[in-house]
């Protein structure tokens, strides 16, 4: 009895982060009403890590997020809280400025938060969604 | 879904785990609602004096994943039922060691996962938090 948990693969293999990076990480896991999305990193159509701006690199990781939440019979819509880290606080507007474009009207609740991210990436956004 | 769910604080079996009530800090080790357990950031605490193994990364990422799990157990849970995982360690130079250390404990469908390095409490190398199911049966706390 009880829920169980439900590894998520979104279709597009090039967003196959663990399997392209050999990392020790799911996508994201489906349990209950919840959708749990990994924290994703800006990825080129190879599979790897792709270097821009904040700009161009939260665009690139909400369109792959859309992808991931839709494996899982999700949406942007149904993202519940957001959690954003980016290098620097300075470039908090850079990454509002995109965000905006994917969450135009009533959006998650978010924390975003300066950080040091792995492997040169800008910007890092994970998110919890309504399954 | 108009369930009314309420909230019970969790605890580790093993007292000298249980920082949050040693330190006296104004947070509870593990809140289950639901389906579901929240557990607070947790560090490399020694199960045997209560103090903090500071020691190499490994080591400290290694301890602190053992007292997850043993925070888990305790609710009826375990590290197979791991949803959600954050890690945050002091240097985010440590990042490849950490995930040596990982594949010991998620061998298989590892749970989704973020990462980043931040200023951290306690000269703690790592701090991990996670959201997990709770023990399948309702005897267990549900």
């Amino acid at each position: 009895m009880g829920l169980q948990r439900e590894i998520i693969a979104p279709k597009d293999p090039a967003l196959g982060v663990p399997r392209n990076l050999d990392l020790p990480l799911s996508p994201a896991i489906r349990a209950g009403a919840f959708v749990f999305v990994s924290g994703l990193v800006a990825i080129d159509p190879a599979g790897e890590r792709m270097h821009g701006t904040v700009a161009t690199e939260t665009r690139q990781i909400l369109a792959a997020m859309t992808q991931v939440l839709e494996a899982a019979g999700s949406s942007l819509e149904k993202v519940v809280k957001a959690n954003v880290l980016i290098y620097s606080m300075l470039e908090y507007n850079n990454m509002n400025e995109v965000y905006r474009e994917f969450f135009p009207v009533d959006p998650p609740a978010r924390t975003v938060c300066g950080a040091q991210l792995s492997g040169g990436s800008k910007v890092e956004i994970e998110c919890i969604a309504l399954a | 879904m108009s369930r009314r769910l309420s909230r019970s604080v969790i605890e580790p079996l093993n007292p000298k785990l249980n920082v949050s009530r040693n330190a006296n800090l104004p947070h509870s080790p593990g809140v289950r609602v639901g389906d579901y357990i929240f557990l607070s950031g947790m560090g490399p605490v020694d199960p045997k004096t209560g103090g903090r193994n500071l020691g190499p990364i490994a080591g400290q990422i290694r301890q602190t994943l053992s007292n997850m799990a043993h925070m888990l157990e305790s609710a009826g849970s375990g590290l197979d039922r791991v949803l959600k995982i954050n890690i945050v360690l002091a240097d985010i130079a440590d990042y490849d060691e950490m995930n040596r250390v990982w594949r010991e404990f998620f061998p298989a469908d590892p749970p989704a996962r973020t990462t980043c390095a931040l200023q951290l409490s306690n000269g703690n190398g790592v701090e991990i938090e996670c959201i997990a199911l709770g023990g399948s049966n309702v005897a267990d706390g549900g």
